[in-house]
């Protein structure tokens, strides 16, 4: 149903690219840098949508016991590590954010 | 074995941190730092003799595992790296565990940090792996960007906060590309992405995204915002290795798509940006009044050298000119981050090298060779650029030259007049003054090495340089400074701008891709 409505334009991919530019459109649009924090990290959240989406094999199973259709596993394997970075980054820069509050500059 | 040479700094930059948070002996602490920061040397040296070499991490196969080389491309890149982080390895030793800041909080956790920074330039400089270049450059700039939010200057964590904000957004951008080649040619080792690579238009649209990133992290001039605050707050090891090495790991990134997967498709767009930055960077630090400012300006206008290499499609000249900035311009900041410590302002009017004979000479030499006059290694790197060049391009390229000589002889007019405040730390130690002047030799003897002979053509070059510097000075340039010229009122505006100049410019690349 969706996917005829879509035209089968409304993908993984798709909505991650969307989530980006939604992203971009916060970094571009919103003074408050809490809010700029939140933009970046919708950015994150498409870039892994994206990649997830790029190892979606239809009807693939996950790659764990052999089977004949699996998954690729490795842009999964590649997001943990732009995950765990996010975090990093994302609690570094409210950290940051709070001492320019507190030097008042 | 190639491995080591990334692995050695990261185990060093743990067991500094944890020989910190366990207040064992400030010896021990030392000691494993200075280990850290020299250990990938011996590795090197026993490496380069058959070079070039490769091995995958772990003895897998190529296909499945994660590739390490050292090979023409990123010789240069890895030695002028170790030279660097040597030698502002001892000054950093001195200036961060002596009696007056060590027991500063911010400052205990600078030397593991720089071991972190260490380890994570020379990952990215071995990888020939674009996923694993981009988590290296990762770990690399982000412990440069907490090294930056460390300093005391004030305005540091602003400048942190802008870097940390542009590089985050470049991040994800360039990992969309990856995702794109991934997508397209099923491989992420370069090798096996040359060898499976058919042109399309979405690999070349990735290629633009790509490189776009990369110059946000080059500080190339329309996307250069965050690197001179950056550069000019943070402290003088710190800007030293930042500018003279971490700016140049983009860069390698660069010259691996270049190598591999092709970009000259951008060729005419990247030399006019490369131009555009030269002449941007001189003209905004001839305005300068700051020291470390005027010297992060020529960053951004010495990476335009650089990107012009790139865009020229000449891999040597590109990798030459890398090296050649990476000695001369950690050597500057060195010196002149030396006497802004010892004088405790970084106004040029305040500052004066009268005091110190020996910062005085390298700060000469240094000068000259960014200038590229030529018994200095500059000179021989400028006349590969200029080879690639015709017609009207070399006439712009030597007055970007002349451009830079006007410059440092700002700097250099200004350090030699007495200046007004005197050294408050009574004299600058033996260990920052030979990390300097190291620099300082080294330049010339490369330069020797390489180009041993002299050009008429310098002192003709001087000579104009002197007398444009004169007229200017008579005209009162030099009285104006361009701080006042844009500001904008608010850090979240300031990053809202350099969202819309960063998709500008990835638009810029999309749309001469498709006409």
């Amino acid at each position: 149903m969706l996917e005829s409505l879509t035209g089968g334009y409304l993908t993984g991919e798709t909505t991650g690219i969307v989530l980006v530019l939604i992203g971009m459109y916060g970094l571009m649009t919103k003074t408050n840098l809490v809010k700029q924090v939140i933009s970046v990290n919708v950015i994150s959240t498409g870039v892994v949508l994206y990649f997830t989406n790029l190892g979606y094999v239809a009807g693939g199973e996950a790659p764990l016991i052999s089977s004949a259709v699996m998954v690729d596993p490795l842009p999964a394997t590649l997001m943990l590590t732009t995950l765990v970075i996010d975090v990093a980054i994302t609690s570094f820069a409210l950290a940051l954010i709070m001492r320019i509050r507190e030097d008042g500059s | 074995m190639i491995p080591f040479i990334v692995a050695l700094p990261l185990l060093f930059a743990f067991l500094t941190a944890l020989v910190n948070a366990f207040r064992v002996d400030r010896r021990i602490y030392r000691l494993l730092f200075m280990v850290g920061i020299v250990s990938p040397w011996p590795v090197f040296l026993l490496k380069i003799g058959d070079m070039p070499v490769s091995a995958i991490v772990g003895g897998w196969e190529r296909i499945s595992g994660i590739e390490v080389v050292l090979n023409e491309y990123n010789y240069y890149f890895v030695l002028g790296e170790l030279i660097v982080f040597s030698l502002v390895g001892l000054y950093a030793l001195h200036c961060y565990t002596g009696r007056d800041r060590s027991n500063d909080t911010s400052v205990r956790y600078i030397l593991p940090l720089m071991l972190l920074l260490h380890g994570g330039i020379l990952g990215a400089l071995v990888s020939s792996d674009l996923f694993n270049f981009y988590v290296y450059m990762e770990i690399a700039s982000l412990s440069s960007i907490i090294l930056v939010s460390c300093s005391a200057d004030r305005g540091a964590k602003r400048a942190s906060y802008r870097y940390l904000m542009l590089y985050l957004m470049s991040s994800f951008f360039f990992i969309f590309a990856i995702g794109i080649i991934y997508a397209k040619t099923g491989y992420l080792n370069f090798v096996l992405i040359r060898d499976n690579l058919v042109m399309s238009e979405e690999i070349r649209a990735a290629v633009a995204i790509a490189l776009v990133s990369l110059l946000v992290k080059a500080g190339i001039f329309p996307l250069h915002f965050w690197l001179p605050e950056a550069h000019a707050k943070a402290d003088a090891p710190i800007s030293a290795v930042l500018s003279g090495v971490v700016v140049k790991v983009p860069m390698y990134g660069a010259i691996l798509f270049l190598v591999y997967v092709g970009i000259d498709f951008f060729a005419d767009l990247l030399v006019v940006i490369a131009f555009a930055s030269m002449f941007f960077g001189i003209f905004m630090a001839v305005l300068q009044d700051n020291a470390k400012k005027l010297l992060a300006y020529h960053t951004v206008s010495q990476m335009g050298f650089v990107l012009l290499g790139i865009a020229t499609l000449d891999v040597d000249a590109a990798i030459f000119y890398v090296f050649a900035h990476t000695l001369f311009k950690s050597g500057l900041f060195l010196g002149v981050g030396t006497l802004a410590r010892a004088h405790n302002t970084t106004n040029l009017d305040e500052l004066s090298y009268r005091s110190s004979k020996v910062l005085m000479v390298a700060i000469i030499m240094l000068s000259l060779a960014i200038g590229g006059i030529s018994p200095f290694i500059g000179a021989f790197c400028k006349n590969q650029l200029l080879s690639n060049l015709d017609g009207f391009q070399v006439y712009l390229f030597y007055m970007a030259g002349i451009g830079t000589l006007v410059s440092f002889m700002k700097l250099n007019y200004k350090l030699m007049q007495p200046g007004t405040r005197s050294m408050t730390v009574s004299t600058a130690s033996y260990l920052e003054k030979l990390a300097t002047i190291s620099l300082a030799l080294l330049t010339l003897i490369f330069g020797i090495y390489w180009y041993p002979r002299l050009k008429y053509l310098d002192a003709v070059l001087i000579v104009i340089a002197v007398a444009v510097f004169f007229s200017l000075q008579y005209l009162g340039l030099f009285r104006k400074t361009m701080s006042s010229v844009f500001t904008v009122d608010s850090l979240g505006r300031e990053i809202n701008l350099y969202t819309g100049t960063f998709v500008f410019v990835i638009v810029l690349f999309l749309v001469q891709l498709f006409y």
